[in-house]
């Protein structure tokens, strides 16, 4: 489910990193109240967590095995909001570390599985618990549900993000630039193996935990349960605001940007949608305001492409020069290594 | 909590049970807790690497780390802009002289990015160079459905095709993927994690984040740790491969193991923080200066990545 | 904040702490003087981690009162900035979880926390991290992340951090467990060589001979969570009757040569004996 850099545009990208800004200014704000100083500790030793979790091979039917992610698992544990910024950590280290997970796909990968999921996992799970009391079968039970519906959620997401590459960056002959299958493969792709095997994988695997935490240390769900000590009142308001600001900016920061390219025109979205959404016919008028043919994006036109071109082959002149400095240094380095 | 003198010890217990050493002949299947150990291996074998090579005397490794992430991350970043195959091919080689550069051994370098690319992306991608997903002018043939032929409610067309967008398509996402993962690669192979934390910390990210992602970094290890000896003391015991249920339930309280692990520390570590005098606010000493030999390297990066943004706006 | 003079480190008053519904401490008064080692004696769960996060401030009494300094120590007044800060440059702590303790990307970067945080210059940092590390022989461990170091060299770099701080005042919780012979003694010499310079010690173990090797007073904590005994280590050590109850040494028959005899011995040293009953 992480996607890899080159599969959404950067403007998609860009987008969705917009979106993460004032989830994680706000997941800060709060968890700033709840944990105090403790938060930076308690949160790098949860991501460390969701890092570990994601290790665990478990059997699936059919023999092979699958692995968890945990982020509904963790919100159990430690409250959804910093649960947002322990599986934050957990990704970033995991783009680095192990390629899995693109470094400008960071924000998507972020929102959908580090945001959406715990979030909406948490809210699940309190649906379902209530008030009832520790040692409840509702909470083993709302804790997977809440896995269930946050891993599906994330699917989903990174499903459209997906699927609405092609039609919206594709060159001239149709080629695609970025993730080449549209929504009706993507989703249905998506949808169908995380809704019958990983969902239910990790549905199962939540579940058990939170039991086997009931048996062996219920005070790591305290904080889960209402009214008792550290619990934190879990407020929807303040979420659903959260989740139509960022249902504004992430279309905002797909239309926004896209026409910067100059790339599709609106009779094009027109052939594809089949109608072009009102307010980017609007927005399409400002960026050619803003910025009337900049350089040379294929206008054809003679000086500036004759401007690009110089600037192009000045680039490309010195990058050569600065490429035979840095294979020369190196070469020293090494005999003279060779040589002490 | 009296201490005990041990009471005497159970007949069977007084009894040797060993006999031989004998092969049954049937081979034990892999099961999930060796799967669970041989990625716990690969990823402490991966940090291992990464030190030993970031601590050699390559090109990036010398380079200024705030500088160096800048270059690579605008590299990046060209990468996901560049929509012609050539042009990406070019990065492609420059990130092997950047490699060779920093003497990161290349068969490996490229291997872990290339073992990588094919399996996720160029699998994934695979269909789509067929016309069945996606209409494009054909470039070869394979087969001849005729017109009109369906598959269930699937309508198919009239002949099974390669398509021109669909290859070049599949090429550009395989060769975007590789660049990038290769720059990313390179950035952690070279960089120590506190001077790469170091680096994060100058180029202004959130003191807080960064005091988290260096301690997320360090107690992933200690996890580790802990996930392979429960494994270990797993697999010591059992001689046969559990039934998955019970496999199932072994890992969730293995999870749920590291879990409260993960809580104790978390309260631990804060104490040994304040105790030390941490307040919330995160400080270090910052020891980085620009050095004129930083220049060549990151003009060769800079500058290509102009070159290559502009160089595929002129192609089209 | 010098307030020379004074010769009670710590004062306890009647101190009562309870984790959720398990007491650990019940009623201890106890007080530390200016310059002493004095080690706290007691068996796994007796409250001796409990008292040493007291003293330093981590956690406060339920019931009772903690002086440090002459000063009351409470969550109110370590809110302090100022007093927090003067406080925790005079007292260092030594856990016992090194893994806890080392939590920063590098050695170096895990010595120079402590006297950073608690406000010295950079310059001083730096100077103080480089005395540090070579006084503990850990130079070339500088650049090297915590987690590939041996127990005994994190339990090294655990106590650099905390005496780059040079606190007068230094807490230890289980200094020696899990440590090999070599790195035991070189930790003896240390502490010892900081009580002769004039700083606190007080360490919390069950290891009979390191109390006898680096304590001018024992103080035993009982079963019950209050205190059992007290006295110098000869006086301690020969009370056979106090370290049994406080489950300290056990008594059972075993053979040395052959012969067949009763003596006490502690928990954690390995005699080589063999079981009869």
């Amino acid at each position: 489910m992480h996607i890899p850099d080159g599969y959404i545009s950067p403007q998609t990208a860009g987008g969705l990193w917009a979106a993460m800004v004032p989830a994680w200014y706000y997941a800060g704000r709060k968890v700033r109240g709840a944990l105090a100083g403790r938060r930076a500790p308690l949160i790098a030793a949860s991501a460390a967590f969701a890092f570990v979790v994601m290790m665990f091979n478990v059997p699936v039917p059919g023999g092979t095995t699958g692995h968890v992610v945990g982020g509904t698992l963790l919100a159990v544990v430690v409250g959804p909001w910093a649960a947002v910024l322990a599986v934050t950590a957990a990704l970033v280290i995991q783009a680095l570390f192990f390629g899995d997970g693109g470094i400008i796909a960071l924000g998507a990968n972020c929102f959908n599985i580090a945001f959406v999921s715990p979030v909406a996992g948490y809210f699940v799970y309190r649906l379902v618990s209530g008030r009832s009391p520790i040692s409840s079968y509702r909470h083993p039970l709302g804790a997977g549900i809440g896995a269930y519906v946050g891993l599906n959620a994330a699917a989903l997401l990174t499903a459209l993000e997906l699927g609405i590459q092609p039609l919206l960056f594709h060159d001239a002959a149709g080629t695609a630039l970025y993730s080449p299958y549209d929504l009706s493969q993507t989703v249905p792709a998506m949808m169908s193996v995380h809704l019958l095997v990983i969902g239910v994988l990790e549905a199962v695997v939540t579940s058990l935990a939170v039991a086997w935490m009931q048996r062996t240390n219920p005070g790591l769900l305290f904080a889960a349960a209402p009214g008792e000590t550290a619990g934190e009142r879990f407020r929807l308001r303040p979420l659903l605001v959260a989740l139509a600001l960022m249902l504004v900016f992430v279309p905002l920061g797909l239309l926004a940007s896209a026409p910067a390219w100059g790339e599709w025109s609106s009779e094009e979205i027109a052939a594809d949608l089949g109608f072009v959404p009102a307010g980017m016919e609007r927005l399409e008028g400002l960026w050619s305001g803003v910025l009337p043919d900049y350089g040379f994006p294929g206008g054809g036109e003679g000086v500036s492409q004759a401007v690009g071109g110089y600037l192009v082959s000045a680039a490309l002149g010195l990058a050569a020069a600065a490429l035979v400095a840095v294979v020369l240094a190196q070469v020293v380095r090494r005999r003279s290594s060779h040589d002490g | 909590m009296t201490a005990e003198a041990p009471t005497s010890l159970p007949a069977w217990m007084l009894e040797t049970e060993g006999g031989g050493i004998a092969p049954s002949g049937r081979r034990r299947r892999r099961g999930a807790a060796e799967r669970t150990l041989d990625g716990v291996a690969r990823a402490l074998e991966r940090s291992l690497f990464s030190e030993e090579l970031a601590a050699r005397a390559g090109t990036l490794q010398e380079m200024d780390p705030r500088l160096k992430t800048v270059c690579l991350a605008v590299l990046l970043l060209a990468a996901l802009l560049v929509r012609h195959l050539p042009v990406l091919a070019a990065m492609y080689a420059l990130v092997l002289v950047l490699a060779w550069a920093s003497l990161v051994p290349l068969g490996r370098f490229a291997g872990r990015v290339w073992l990588f690319v094919p399996l996720f992306t160029g699998l994934i991608v695979l269909p789509s160079i067929f016309n069945l997903f996606r209409p494009g002018d054909p470039l070869l043939v394979l087969w001849h459905f005729g017109e009109g032929a369906s598959l269930g409610p699937w309508q198919l067309p009239a002949e099974l095709a390669v398509t021109r967008q669909g290859l070049q398509g599949a090429l550009l996402l395989v060769t975007r993927t590789a660049v990038s993962v290769s720059l990313v690669v390179l950035l952690v192979l070279t960089t120590r994690w506190s001077v790469l934390m170091g680096a994060l910390r100058a180029l202004r990210l959130p003191r807080v984040f960064v005091l988290v992602l260096a301690m997320t970094y360090r107690y992933i290890h200690l996890l580790l740790g802990l996930v392979t000896e429960m494994h270990l003391a797993r697999l010591s015991r059992t001689a046969t491969r559990l039934p998955a249920r019970r496999e199932r339930r072994l890992a969730a309280a293995g999870i749920g193991t590291v879990l409260e692990k993960s809580q104790v520390l978390g309260t631990e570590i804060h104490e040994a923080m304040i105790s030390r005098g941490y307040s919330g606010e995160p400080l270090t000493l910052s020891t980085f200066s620009l050095r004129p030999a930083d220049l060549p390297p990151a003009a060769l990066m800079l500058l290509s990545a102009a070159a290559a943004w502009g160089g595929d706006r002129l192609l089209g | 904040m010098a307030e020379t003079g004074e010769e009670l480190v710590f004062e306890l008053r009647d101190v009562h702490f309870s984790y959720r519904d398990h007491v650990a401490l019940d009623g201890l008064s106890m007080s530390v003087q200016r310059g002493e080692r004095l080690v706290l004696l007691g068996a796994n769960g007796s409250g001796k981690s409990t008292l040493l996060k007291l003293l330093d401030g981590l956690i406060f009494p339920d019931r009772g009162s903690i002086h440090a300094f002459g000063r009351k120590l409470t969550a109110e007044a370590l809110a302090d900035e100022g007093l927090a800060r003067s406080f925790r440059r005079r007292v260092g702590f030594v856990f016992q979880n090194s893994d806890a303790q080392l939590f920063s990307a590098s050695v170096r970067d895990e010595v120079a926390f402590g006297p950073l945080h608690l406000g010295l210059e950079h310059r001083e940092v730096e100077r103080r991290v480089a005395d540090t590390l070579h006084i503990m022989g850990l130079e070339h461990l500088a650049d090297r992340p915590p987690y590939h170091l041996s127990g005994g060299e994190k339990k090294k770099v655990a106590l650099a951090s905390v005496l780059a701080i040079n606190p007068e005042v230094l807490l230890l919780d289980e200094p020696t467990a899990g440590l090999d012979p070599k790195t035991v003694g070189f930790l003896e010499r240390l502490l010892n060589q900081l009580a002769e310079a004039g700083k606190t010690v007080v360490t919390a173990t069950q290891d009979l001979d390191l109390a006898a090797a680096i304590a001018d007073r024992l103080l035993v904590l009982g079963e019950d969570h209050r205190r059992a005994g007290e006295g110098t280590p000869p006086e301690v050590l020969a009370d056979r009757r106090l370290l049994l109850e406080s489950n300290l040494v056990h008594d059972h028959p075993h053979r040395h040569d052959g012969r067949e005899h009763r003596h006490p011995h502690s928990h954690l040293e390995d005699h080589g004996h063999r079981h009869r009953d």
